[in-house]
């Protein structure tokens, strides 16, 4: 700390007097060089990192569009958020997305440069390295960890068996002559641990494999959502999907064109009687709409065939967790609801409108939809809301609630909308142009199978059935396996990073009479507690195969040092 | 479904378990008062020292047998695995840090005079449980899943695992504080690690042991000094720092934490007390840790021994993604806080090798990295609104 406030004391001292010495300026070409070696100095990638993990922070606490569209929009408009003006400024930094933003992408590009500048030559290294045989051992009586033997053995004898306790332990080896080792003693040299930064290296090169397996999900791949009422069909076709995301080159030609229909859908909740659990609302309350029960659906699947030129190939249930893979194309149970299936006729017969409408929950087991009974006349359109109420009753206030989720006793009520409606525009028909039209009074409440008139219009409306509809996301996930293969290196590559350690170990074996006199010594580059426990055994180990005591220490106060550190 | 007579067994062996770890936080506390560290950092403890040890090692090993039949029972109560809820899951928690620091911490590495502090974060986290109780019950069709066994279990495992790390890395900090202080002082003893880079570069003949040592520093057990010196600077150690700040951090910490997430007047008192009084034992302690260039060796030890495992469970959340909502990603609020919480471990084990940043700079990431960890577990499912938070409280 205070050393760095000197140097900032100084600085303007120096370069201060009436700009006679004017500060350099560096070329483009030294520029550019500067800055790659800055980019592949390990403390800027350290704040890359870190400056990635603020990133990461704000598209945790801010909402994000793609995520969770409504409430960006909420802040947006200042209904809620930090206010209008907060949210102005986001927007402008790109705080919305953050994930989608220039300057994230930016960090990244930044990250995998550095990345790169750091790894080419760590892999240029760790070849160099890994492919030389392990070199021979200097003043090995110096050496941090070190014994001397003494045993019968002749030298060459001696090395053999130091061989096999080095051997088992998976050293690498080398044996060098007499005349070649430094020592004047043939010697014998190992080394183990390159799967350290073998698997670093392997591990930091997983990020490419998995940028690139996301990369092509992104620009090969396809998502679509669907939804399909029971007994309906969809194709796998480009029109077929309420919502589709192609990736940029995703081939339209790589639509299967399958048909998936929805053969039968079931779902089954657990009812919790409301009077055991604290938690829940108080019968009559608005959110839980009365229910005395508290409902969980414990298990939801949809039955579907798959035909392809007419013919069934598949029939198969999809559920959550359990998806159905066809043909490259995977089919993911997402959501479901309830689709009422009404008719509307003119009073002489006509029919004007049947279909099964697709409803959503609006809380409190109340289902909601729009169905756009007669869009040809632009200026006297026709359309239903439809608020269905699965298991209908009254609450305390007498008000009609829904007291469960499961179809027990569903109520429709339907009402009536006349006038420009904007029904022939290409939007939901939920989104039809309330301002421009005229609500009757009389909202229709029908029973299932019932058939009611329109007060003040010549029309009937059935209520002819109560399917359920289920969402379906489909997609083709063409980089899946590079993933997969990005995340197994990665892991493959980590654990060695971590655990394994830089270790040589090295034998000199030196006549001695008739036996020989041994010297084993070590060094480890990292994890240095766990090899001194290693060395120890290795010793041993050796000591055991060679037969031999060991030798009194040439500085016995050191020896102790060492082996108590 | 639920069993309700399973399910209130499974409550009192919590309860059992809880009482036995506070009790055993306290004998292991006392155990390490009468602990002398000298300055090499091989912890002897006096007679009473080893009584206190053994007594508060079969108190923390009880608990942990009697919070295994809690977590297996409650499994049973509600047929299936016991980790579906941020009860389970902060009591899983528990009980894998106090495995993993009797196994590995005092078994395996010899740091058993640390584990009131282990325990202490163990309390923690059963304390938030009991605050966060739940009762059993099955769970929605997306958390049934065999995926989720794995990525649950493996970020559970990480998870306390990160916890004793984080114990190491604040105790390193505290430590190398005292140490530094003291040695502004006293220049007879320098401290320890420290902070390496700042310091004069070490002679390489120190690989046998520790780290890096600053000059002037002598190895009492080479020689002279001995046990008085040891004796003689850590106490100074202690009154290098403020009596009133340890308590205090602590206290303001816990007590917002458990203000603003349960909004509870009377839990904010007890957990802020407890919080002060751990501060003020942790001051009382600090001439007993092990030097602060072992605790910094301890907690990285600890951290990469639950990386991979916490990038396991990041990879295997991400494939039960896949098979639940049909995307591996979706930067989810859950999602997002997993990957910045992994980005900061792996900014902890760069920066352990980056020069400027070793020690301190680390630690600090270390101590990111861990409240990371705590916000994407309790913010995120507390407040946060995204695919994840239909797991529920
Ligand atoms: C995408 C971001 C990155 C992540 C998540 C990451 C992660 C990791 C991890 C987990 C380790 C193992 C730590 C250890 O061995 O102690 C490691 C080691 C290493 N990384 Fe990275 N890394 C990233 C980027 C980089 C970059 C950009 C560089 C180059 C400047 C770099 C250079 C190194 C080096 C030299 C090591 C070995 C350090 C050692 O073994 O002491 N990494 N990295």
């Amino acid at each position: 700390m205070t050393q760095t406030t000197a140097a900032t004391d100084t600085r303007p001292r120096e370069s201060g007097p009436r700009g006679s010495r004017l500060p350099e300026i560096p070329g483009p070409g030294e520029t550019f060089a500067r800055a790659w070696k800055a980019l592949r100095r390990m403390s800027t990638a350290l704040k890359l990192l870190l400056a990635l993990t603020v990133a990461v922070i704000l598209g945790t606490f801010v909402p994000q569009e793609p995520v969770i569209p409504t409430t960006v929009a909420e802040w947006r408009l200042g209904t809620s958020g930090p206010g209008e003006a907060t949210a102005a400024a986001f927007d402008a930094l790109g705080l919305f997305d953050v994930f989608g933003a220039w300057w994230f992408n930016a960090l990244v590009v930044l990250l995998v440069t550095s990345l790169t500048g750091c790894l080419v030559p760590r892999i240029r290294a760790f070849v160099r390295t890994a492919r030389r045989r392990p070199a021979a051992g200097r003043n090995l009586a110096r050496l941090t960890h070190h014994v001397e033997l003494r045993t019968p053995l002749p030298p060459g004898e001696a090395l053999d068996r130091a061989e096999t306790a080095v051997t088992r332990r998976r050293f690498r080896r080398r044996r060098i002559a007499a005349d070649d080792a430094p020592g004047g003693a043939a010697q014998l040299a190992t080394e183990r641990g390159h799967a350290r930064e073998g698997g670093s290296i392997a591990f930091h090169i997983s990020f490419y494999v998995l940028v690139t397996g996301a990369m092509i999900g992104h620009t090969f791949g396809f998502t679509g959502q669907v939804n399909v009422v029971e007994g309906a069909s969809f194709a796998d076709t480009r029109i077929a999907y309420d919502l589709a995301q192609p990736g940029r080159w995703f081939p339209f030609a790589a639509h299967r064109g399958f048909v998936v229909e929805l053969e039968d859908f079931s779902a089954s909740y657990l009812e919790t009687p409301s009077g055991t659990d604290p938690g829940a609302e108080a019968p009559g309350d608005l959110v839980t709409g009365g229910a005395l029960s508290t409902f969980m659906p414990t298990d939801f699947s949809s039955r579907v065939t798959i035909s392809e030129g007419g013919e069934v190939v598949r029939e198969e249930e999809v559920r959550v967790n359990d998806p159905l893979s066809h043909d490259g194309v995977s089919l993911y149970q997402v959501r479901f609801g309830l689709a009422p299936q009404i008719e509307v006729r003119t009073t002489d017969g006509t029919v004007l409108y049947t279909d099964s409408v697709i409803l959503t929950e609006a809380g409190g087991f109340v289902w909601q939809g729009v169905a756009p009974v007669a869009r040809t006349e632009v200026d006297r359109q026709v359309a239903l809301e439809l608020i269905l109420l699965p298991d209908a009753g009254f609450n305390e206030q007498g008000l009609p609630v829904s007291r469960s989720p499961e179809p027990r006793n569903p109520r429709l009520a339907a009402v009536v909308w006349v006038g420009e409606l904007g029904l022939e525009r290409n939007r939901p028909p939920s989104e039809f142009q309330r301002d421009r039209g005229q609500q009757l009074p009389q909202p229709v409440i029908l029973e299932l199978g019932e058939t009611a008139q329109v007060q003040g219009l010549p029309l009937e409306i059935e209520f002819t059935g109560l399917p359920y509809w289920s969402g379906f996301q489909v997609s083709q996930e063409p980089g899946r396996w590079v993933l997969l293969a990005g995340a197994g290196l990665m892991l493959i590559g980590l654990v060695p990073s971590l655990y394994a350690y830089r270790r040589r170990v090295w034998v000199e074996a030196h006549p001695d009479g008739e036996g020989s006199r041994v010297v084993l010594a070590g060094v480890a580059l990292h994890r240095k507690g766990v090899f001194a426990e290693a060395f120890e055994g290795l010793a041993d180990d050796v000591a055991h195969r060679l037969g031999a005591v060991e030798a009194p220490a040439p500085e016995p106060h050191l020896e102790t040092t060492e082996r108590k550190a | 479904m639920a069993d309700p007579q399973l399910a209130a067994s499974s409550n009192s062996l919590f309860n059992l378990a809880f009482v036995s770890y506070i009790v055993a936080m306290a004998v292991y506390f006392f155990r390490l008062a009468f602990t002398r560290v000298s300055v090499v950092g091989v912890p002897k403890a006096t007679r009473a020292g080893s009584v206190a040890g053994a007594m508060a090692t079969m108190l923390a090993t009880g608990g942990a047998l009697v919070h295994l039949a809690s977590i297996v029972t409650r499994g049973m109560a509600a047929d299936r695995w016991p980790w579906a809820n941020m009860y389970e899951y902060s009591s899983i928690l528990a009980w894998g840090a106090v495995v993993f620091g009797l196994l590995v911490v005092q078994r395996r590495w010899g740091y058993g005079h640390l584990m009131g502090f282990v325990l202490a974060g163990a309390v923690l986290s059963m304390t938030s449980a009991l605050l966060l109780f739940t009762e059993a019950g099955p769970v929605v069709p997306a958390l049934d899943s065999y995926w989720i066994t794995i990525h649950t279990s493996a970020a559970m495992v990480a998870s306390s695992i990160f916890i004793v790390a984080f114990v190491a890395t604040a105790l390193y900090l505290v430590k190398d504080t005292a140490e530094r202080r003291v040695a502004r002082s006293d220049a007879e003893y320098g401290g320890s690690t420290v902070g390496a880079a700042q310091l004069p570069r070490a002679p390489a003949r120190h690989e046998g042991s520790g780290g890096p040592r600053p000059e002037g520093y002598t190895d009492p057990s080479a020689g002279s000094g001995g046990d008085a010196e040891a004796y003689a600077s850590p106490l100074a150690q202690r009154e290098a720092l403020s009596p009133v700040a340890f308590p205090l951090v602590p206290l303001v910490v816990v007590a917002a934490f458990v203000l603003i997430v349960w909004r509870d007047p009377v839990a904010t008192l007890i957990a802020g007390s407890a919080a002060a009084l751990l501060g003020t034992a942790t001051w009382y302690a600090v001439p007993y840790l092990p030097p602060a260039a072992k605790l910094d060796a301890l907690a990285y030890r600890i951290i990469a021994f639950g990386f991979p495992v916490w990038t396991f469970a990041v990879m295997a959340g991400a494939i039960w993604a896949q098979e639940a909502w049909g995307r591996y990603w979706g930067w989810d609020p859950k999602e997002t806080g997993s990957f910045f919480t992994w980005l900061l471990y792996a900014g902890y084990l760069h920066a352990r090798s980056t020069r400027g940043w070793r020690g301190r700079g680390a630690a600090w990431i270390g101590v990111l990295a861990f409240v990371a960890l705590m916000v994407t577990y309790y913010a995120v499912n507390l407040f946060i609104v995204g695919l994840h938070s239909y797991a529920g409280v």
